[in-house]
């Protein structure tokens, strides 16, 4: 019974004023995260004692304490250019959701654009978008932008799509409300369809942030001349140092659960609801 | 200063003049959901509108607000059309469904009406003594969620009175709440509509569409009958039952015998139990 308040709790949001008084309990929490551990710590022994007893090549396979004692010993040259994969997949995060959402507020207001701009959206999603790096290369320089601009570009459908059902998922009665006061269209954006998208911008941010990632390695990999966990683990794996690509591939494995706890921090902090709200009838 | 262009008494809170309401339907029928109807609604008369399911009187009600076009006709409220008493706030709506913003708590939702077409807010309601009214106080800070249906049809309610409104437009705003606390509403909504009135506006009046003859009758000063699709008025009883009404009033033999008439009335839809409005 001691974890049921906890998950009510998780509806308020701060501003109601109504905060919980006691420190939350963290052993439900605990709960989750020891077993993963627990269950990654035998895998780990398990492939050291294979490593070991079957004399296994390390142009193979590494002994993961080895990829473990590199990882620490070289953890500045890790943890810079994994900074470096960080910005690429952040700025792409940031332009691709920022244009897929401003593009979501005008195809929900509007049947031609929507018809006009739903099936290239579609186009671009079913094309893998990894294929146009070689293009972007040509058009965007070697620098950071065409790596951005592959982040941005996976990025932003999901978004899109998320948005436009956000935007539209609107309680006609609500909407006859703000009519009856003939409210404009911008206070009908501000008051009811933004805060109604809120949950559905959460829910895509969770995969996008993810794939942003994905963008940001593969790029990487293409122009590893800048930099990057993906131009080091191409590098490496050139020259069979596997120790090092495994230590690249945890640092990025870090960076994923990272973002997407702070995408499921802020949604906790900033959405209105997780799912359908409890009601006390 | 002239705050409200409506003077006092000299129009009808609403008029209909042939109003009908046809739409076509996915198979290419037309399919008549209003009957042409002709009727006049007096400032300050609360006006109940009873009929089977599906008889278009909340059709009926969304062409009095605006919300739908009629195919034929003219609506006017207070003298203007239903756009120009949406861009005035003339109109509180109150819907089945409350209808409220998830994400805001009591207290913001109640003030939404004020927030929207700001020019427009005139002689601003105390929100706080609003939700006093409605009897939430204390849930000024709670989300609808956290409410009970019954509460959060009170929020509605004082929603759509926190524009001050004359004319107050109800559709069915009790049904979806359980027999007991109906009941208790429906002599809350009684006391409300006549609460925060500005007195330079006409005296509030009030369209209450409900199924429930006991409801309408209990409340309202007419009760408006309409016939099964196309809907048309077959009927137009005045309640006479002195005000304010207690839940004891529904133990009178009045309140039985008008009750009896809106039943017939309803039974007979063909054959008008009452002579028809002359207006």
């Amino acid at each position: 019974m001691i974890s049921e308040p906890i998950r009510d709790l998780d509806h308020l949001e701060p501003t109601t004023g109504r905060i919980p008084l006691a420190a939350p309990d963290v052993r439900p929490l605990l709960g989750w995260i020891v077993p993963p551990l627990v269950a990654l710590l035998i895998a780990a022994v398990a492939i050291e004692v294979w490593v070991r007893v079957a004399e296994v090549s390390v142009w193979v396979m590494p002994r993961p304490t080895g990829v473990i004692e590199n990882f620490f010993a070289d953890f500045g040259r890790y943890f810079n250019e994994g900074l470096k994969t960080l910005g690429v997949s952040l700025g792409g995060l940031a332009i691709g959701t920022a244009a897929a959402t401003l593009l979501a507020a005008g195809v929900a207001h509007s049947q031609l654009l929507e018809r006009a701009v739903l099936p290239i959206a579609i186009m671009v999603k079913v094309t893998p978008v990894v294929a146009l790096i070689p293009l972007f290369i040509i058009w965007f320089g070697h620098g950071w932008n065409p790596k951005i601009a592959i982040a941005a570009l996976i990025t932003y459908f999901p978004v899109l799509i998320n948005a436009i059902a956000g935007f539209r998922d609107v309680d006609p009665r609500m909407h006859d409300y703000f009519r009856s006061v003939d409210a404009s269209t911008w206070e009908i954006f501000r008051h009811l369809r933004l805060p109604a998208a809120v949950p559905y911008l959460f829910a895509s941010l969770k995969i996008s942030v993810t794939l942003s990632l994905i963008g940001a390695v593969v790029a990487e990999f293409f122009l590893s001349g800048q930099g990057g966990l993906g131009a080091v683990i191409w590098i490496e794996q050139n020259n069979l140092r596997l120790e090092q690509v495994f230590a690249a591939v945890l640092m990025l494995t870090l960076i994923g659960v990272t973002l997407s706890t702070a995408v499921v921090v802020a949604e906790r902090l900033f959405s209105w609801r997780l799912d359908q709200p409890v009601t006390a009838s | 200063m002239i705050k409200h262009p409506i003077e006092p008494d000299a129009e009808p809170a609403v008029r209909l003049e042939g109003v009908h309401l046809t739409y076509e339907t996915k198979q290419g029928a037309l399919l008549e959901a209003v009957h042409p109807t002709s009727l006049t609604i007096r400032a300050g008369e609360f006006t109940a509108l009873v009929g089977p399911s599906g008889c278009g009187k909340t059709s009926l009600l969304r062409m009095i607000a605006g919300l739908t076009a009629p195919s034929g006709g003219a609506v006017s409220i207070f003298g203007r059309t239903p756009k120009e008493a949406q861009r005035h706030k003339r109109l509180g709506l109150v819907f089945q469904e409350p209808a409220l913003l998830a994400w805001r708590s009591v207290e913001d939702n109640v003030r939404l009406g004020l927030q929207l077409n700001p020019r427009e807010t005139h002689s601003p309601t105390n929100v706080d003594e609003l939700i006093e009214i409605v009897g939430l106080s204390g849930f000024e800070r709670y989300r609808p969620a956290e409410l009970s249906g019954g509460m959060q049809q009170r929020a509605a309610l004082a929603r759509a009175l926190a524009i001050d409104p004359p004319l107050l437009l109800l559709d069915e705003p009790f049904a979806a709440l359980d027999e007991i606390t109906r009941e208790q509403m429906r002599y809350e909504l009684q006391r409300l509509w006549s609460v925060s009135h500005d007195p330079r506006d006409p005296p509030r009046s009030a369209v209450f569409v409900t199924h429930s003859v006991a409801e309408a009758v209990a409340i309202a000063d007419r009760v408006l009958v309409m016939s099964p699709r196309p809907g048309r008025i077959i009927a137009d009883i005045p309640i006479t039952a002195p005000r304010p009404r207690q839940p004891e009033h529904e133990h009178s033999d009045r309140f039985i015998n008008d009750t009896a008439i809106v039943r017939a009335a309803l039974r007979s839809p063909t054959t008008p139990a009452v002579p028809l409005d002359a207006a």
